[in-house]
């Protein structure tokens, strides 16, 4: 089965989330994806895919960055329940044990309202850490990536996750 | 709404706040007086330092720009009819959204006469109206807490509409006086909201010096009866969902609430403060970058609440007024020097029945602690809105832990008598919280089990005398703090130690001390009616002593700065005051047998101070021993000594001697307590040979 067109979306502007990005893009080499900038999408792209992957680092103490915080309620009318959606997120288990990675929790928390299925889900192992709302029945529901604690690791986590997104995606 | 009253912790920090503001569904009217105020109070922000440059004043200025969505939705939502707000220093923009103008804040920033927190006496950036019941706070960051507990406390009782609200930085959360005010509005469930607005630094301190957990709300999460809402301080809307649901949550249960609001410190801590020294331009970039002002700003155009051109229109109206306000604020006058000695303390009830604080009753002699245990309940018959609480004040047949109180809660219920924590700064500061809520209220406390043991309360009793200058007299704390003093009892540090050579050096509190009955029941009720703080003084020695007994008018009242004559002299004045009352007496009998005839002074009242009576007796005597338990070196007695030395000095025949107690702390042997008190061998000894001299 040809998987149907991914659209990854993430901050052009950011750093590590943007450089995380092109990883994620090279392990679906091969299939048809595109690089989308959320810092200045327009809500009618978000409809032109099934199958979305969303870049999102969290931010202070458990918090949205600006752009994702002040587009989200544009995309509240918008019906996601034939979406697939991934969502990928920087934190930091040490400095910020208490919100790792809060920001892929909020996202999905959103999207499944608005219907969609979240996937790319991943166990808990290998990790350390104090609470996230990324966690739902003993789970991430989203591939969190901790550059400053556990660079090394970031690769195979990826490589892995984009593998089973492969088999989860439409 | 579901009252949670069997709850565990983490169903009352799990339910979700109500998402009634939107960035779609708020009204436009609304946004657009959130953007005026945001925008008016970011641009006094920015333009607060110029007025040091210029060295016109606000030489304290501590920016707020990066708390603006906490700040609007605490001004938002405080209702000045019903509701209480203790803003923090850096509270600017919390204030101008409760109603404050630009004018005020700035008369405020520059310290003018008609600055509605102080009349120029606080410092800048201490920005309130209580008048509104937008309260004056203190430098002592957080102590607030304690008077919003106490305003909580008095709203409960009287049933009152509102909430109160305490506003401060995450760091001052670390102090323990904030720990006692939550566990205490915990366990009376209290309508108070606590606002943590966390930037992330105290000045240079960055939160993980302060506790371990990054979110100091969860230091909290044990309490009972008390929800915990975290969010966005830097989003309008989160914010005031937020409050919104704090608030709600607050009236509805009658509970405590903590809001946490995640916020930024775009700018230094104030303007002595160098964040270039500690933080990375890294840091100093991303913090630019949320700035949130900036964000709504985006949000209402994006969502095309607003076009590019009306913003602009808003902005030139909020430029406008800033401009107006700052020459209105310039040509204000300047306070008074000439005043600065209004407003230390309120004129206390006149005791216009017994002017001089004297009677001629001959009735059955009742003791000392009598006298107090009537006084006390006969002025809680008289005037409804009295309270009284402390450390082990009420519990069934025990009023007190030498039963001063005894029988109070029987006969006024625990509403008015109950016990307070074993935290003397919380018993002190809540009844400086709670007298605020109306001027009717006479709060007593026992601020410790024995005076002593009160040092941990010395920040609120420090505070409590401030507040009616600082307010330029909007506020006196109506409050009589009871302490069972000095020694004679075998009780050892903590137990017989004097205070008031320390407590007497504050402006803005009277200190009495009696020694008899009488004096005892007449000063209470004094205290009792007054506006104002009274240190009130008691030595436990002569609770149950029989000389210390008199009779008692029903309607005995002794006006404040009148002392008593207690043996009228020719030859030597002994001026004392408590417990040495009566070992003078003793000693001016003995040298009476040896010809002599002294004069004895008891004071009663240390402040203020009849310095009229002193100064009489120093010219018909010519010589003069002061006489007090507390130690010599550093003892009131040092002031008598001076001011005798100062105004009648011509009259004497004498140098001024003093006696006291040793310049130690009071051993609990009693062969040393003996050594360092002082005793009647003492006093005799120092009389003959002022007398001889």
């Amino acid at each position: 089965m040809i998987m149907k067109k991914i659209g990854l979306f993430y901050s052009f502007a950011s750093k590590k989330t943007a450089k995380i990005a092109g990883i994620v893009h090279n392990a679906f080499s091969g299939e048809d994806i595109q690089l989308i900038n959320v810092d200045e999408v327009k809500k009618e792209k978000f409809l032109e895919f099934e199958n979305l992957i969303f870049g999102v680092p969290t931010w202070f103490d458990g918090e949205l960055p600006n752009y994702w915080d002040e587009l989200l309620p544009a995309l509240e009318e918008i019906d996601f329940s034939k979406k697939r959606i991934a969502v990928f997120g920087l934190g930091d288990q040490k400095g910020y044990a208490e919100n790792f990675c809060d920001a892929i929790g909020i996202m999905v928390d959103f999207f499944e309202e608005k219907g969609a299925v979240i996937v790319g889900k991943i166990p808990l192992d290998g990790y350390t850490f104090e609470g996230s709302k990324a966690v739902r029945d003993g789970q991430f529901v989203g591939l969190p990536l901790d550059q400053e604690n556990q660079a090394r690791l970031t690769n195979g986590r990826i490589e892995q996750w984009v593998a089973n997104l492969k088999k989860e995606f439409n | 709404m579901i009252r949670h009253k069997l709850q565990n912790m983490k169903v009352l920090q799990d339910i979700p706040v109500h998402k009634i503001f939107t960035i779609k569904n708020t009204d436009k009217a609304i946004l657009e007086k959130w953007f005026y105020l945001m925008t008016l109070g970011r641009m006094i922000d920015e333009k607060a330092p110029n007025y040091l440059k210029q060295a016109i004043g606000w030489s304290y200025h501590a920016p707020y720009a990066g708390h603006d969505g906490i700040q609007l939705a605490i001004g938002q939502i405080f209702n000045r009819e019903n509701d209480h707000l203790f803003p923090y220093y850096r509270d600017m923009l919390t204030n101008l959204s409760a109603g404050l103008t630009a004018e005020e804040i700035i008369l405020n920033g520059i310290s003018k006469a008609a600055d509605v927190t102080s009349g120029g006496r606080h410092m800048s950036n201490h920005i309130g109206k209580p008048e509104w019941n937008i309260h004056n706070v203190s430098s002592a960051t957080g102590n607030h807490t304690l008077h919003a507990v106490g305003v909580g406390r008095a709203i409960k009782y009287y049933k009152g509409k509102g909430v109160v609200i305490s506003s401060q930085g995450e760091s001052s959360v670390s102090e323990g006086y904030v720990y006692e005010a939550i566990n205490g509005a915990s366990t009376e469930e209290l309508p108070v909201i606590f606002v943590f607005q966390d930037n992330g630094y105290g000045i240079s301190v960055p939160k993980k010096d302060q506790t371990a957990n990054r979110k100091v709300a969860n230091n909290f999460s044990g309490f009972k009866n008390l929800r915990i809402i975290h969010c966005n301080g830097k989003d309008v809307f989160d914010s005031m969902n937020a409050m919104t649901e704090a608030k709600s949550w607050s009236l509805e249960n009658q509970q405590p609430c903590i809001v946490q609001a995640n916020c930024i410190r775009i700018h230094a801590h104030s303007n002595s403060d160098r964040q270039d020294l500690y933080r990375n331009d890294a840091e100093l970039g991303y913090v630019q970058e949320s700035d949130p002002l900036l964000k709504f700003k985006r949000m209402l155009v994006r969502y095309e609440r607003f076009t590019d051109e009306e913003i602009l229109t808003i902005e030139e109206k909020a430029k406008e007024e800033l401009k107006v306000a700052h020459r209105n604020a310039l040509a204000s006058p300047d306070p008074d020097p000439a005043s600065i000695y209004d407003f230390v303390i309120p004129e206390p009830y006149p005791a216009s029945k017994y002017p001089d604080g004297l009677h001629n009753s001959n009735g059955a002699k009742k003791k000392l602690i009598e006298g107090l245990n009537e006084t006390l309940k006969a002025e809680f018959r008289l005037n409804p809105d009295t309270f009284i609480w402390g450390q082990d004040i009420a519990n069934k047949d025990k009023g007190g832990i030498f039963n001063v109180s005894k029988g109070l809660q029987k006969e006024f219920g625990p509403s008015r008598v109950f016990n307070g924590p074993i935290a003397e700064d919380f018993i002190t500061g809540t009844a400086n919280g709670m007298s605020r809520y109306s001027k009717k209220i006479r709060i007593v406390v026992e601020g410790a089990e024995f005076a002593d043991y009160f040092w941990p309360a010395m920040e609120q009793y420090v505070e409590m005398t401030h507040e009616y200058w600082r307010t330029n007299g909007k506020f006196s704390p109506n409050v009589t703090i009871r302490l069972a003093s000095g020694g004679y009892i075998g009780g050892g540090l903590y137990h017989s130690q004097s205070t008031e050579g320390a407590l007497a050096t504050f402006p803005g509190i009277r200190v009495v001390y009696p020694s008899f009955a009488d004096d005892a029941a007449g000063l209470l009720r004094s205290s009792l009616r007054s506006e104002g703080p009274t240190l009130f003084l008691e030595p436990k020695a002569l609770y149950n002593s029989p000389a210390a007994a008199t009779p008692i008018p029903d309607d005995f009242e002794v006006p404040f700065g009148k002392a008593r004559i207690r043996r009228e002299g020719t030859d030597l004045s002994i001026i004392t005051y408590g417990n040495t009352t009566h070992l003078s007496l003793k000693v001016a009998e003995r040298l009476s047998s040896e010809g002599y005839n002294l004069e004895v002074i008891d004071i009663r009242s240390l402040i203020p101070l009849d310095k009229e009576t002193i100064l009489n007796s120093v010219k018909k005597t010519g010589r003069v021993l002061v006489v007090h338990e507390d130690k010599v070196f550093g003892g009131f007695g040092g002031e008598l000594a001076g001011i005798i030395g100062e105004e009648a000095f011509e009259f004497l025949d004498a140098p001024v001697r003093r006696v006291g107690s040793a310049f130690t702390p009071v051993g609990f042997n009693r062969i040393l307590e003996a050594a360092i008190l002082i005793n009647e061998e003492k006093i005799y000894a120092a009389a003959l040979a002022l007398l001889k001299y």
